[in-house]
């Protein structure tokens, strides 16, 4: 872990020893690493964001010939006002869909839409296999990919979408594997 | 008043009633999300989220006046 020299990088992305505490989080629990999905995978509703603004600027031009100055300039209002909750919306799904790896488990915090939340969470002994999926021009490019975490018997599997350095990710689970194993 | 004039207040009447509702939603998962996770940023959030619930407000009441009053 000490080795990982990407510390805090790609936008609060990809943070090691984060001050961050969770709810459920016990005593001797210690945050190594928090991650979240890599901001180039958010391009989508960058640009849909920037298209809405477009868009209200050629409404605005046809808008003019059958209805009123005070209907126009609300309308613009509501107009604004839904782009900028559109922008809020998704970047709140973006701050609050994070992976925690601790010296003891792994947690997915995952906030669907906003409105439904699923948290996760798999000890360090029950992980089993560690697989990175990581392919395509993008994901190579930007260095980012999904971490699959399959643990024991009935135990949850953990997904972790779209995270910066997944390798790096992999190595810091793994070196606390070996640390828990070791002791 | 025409009848574009009333179908046009009704519709903003609605989408201020919903989004009131909506920013009311988002500010109470907020809180709940503020609990599971506590990040350096979390009061930016939240403080965004309340504004979003005061702008929300004011256009619900805004919108109302305007009906009152016209």
């Amino acid at each position: 872990m000490e080795n990982n020299n990407k510390k805090n990088s790609v936008f609060y992305s990809y943070c090691l020893n984060p001050q961050v505490k969770f709810d459920t989080q016990e005593d001797s629990e210690k945050v190594y690493l928090l991650l979240r999905s890599h901001p180039f995978t958010q391009i989508g509703w960058i640009l849909s964001s920037i298209f809405f603004f477009v868009l209200l600027f050629v409404l605005n031009l046809f808008l003019q010939s059958f209805l009123d100055s005070g209907q126009i300039l609300i309308i613009n209002l509501f107009f604004i006002v839904f782009i900028l909750s559109y922008i809020w919306f998704n970047i709140l799904s973006w701050y609050f869909n994070v992976g925690v790896i601790t010296n003891k488990r792994v947690i997915d915090i995952d906030l669907h839409a906003v409105i439904y939340k699923e948290i996760s969470d798999a000890q360090l002994g029950k992980i089993e296999d560690i697989t990175v999926k990581s392919g395509g021009y993008l994901q190579s490019l930007f260095d980012y990919g999904s971490i699959f975490i399959q643990t024991a018997g009935a135990a949850v599997n953990i997904e972790f979408n779209n995270v910066p350095h997944p390798s790096d990710a992999v190595q810091v689970i793994n070196n606390l594997l070996g640390k828990k194993h070791g002791s | 008043m025409d009848l574009k004039d009333i179908f046009f207040k009704i519709i903003i009447i609605i989408f201020a009633i919903f989004y009131f509702l909506y920013a009311l939603v988002i500010a109470k998962q907020v809180k709940t999300m503020d609990k599971i996770l506590q990040d350096k940023y979390n009061q930016l959030i939240l403080l965004v989220t309340s504004m979003q619930v005061t702008v929300s407000l004011i256009i619900l009441i805004m919108v109302l006046l305007s009906i009152i009053i016209i």
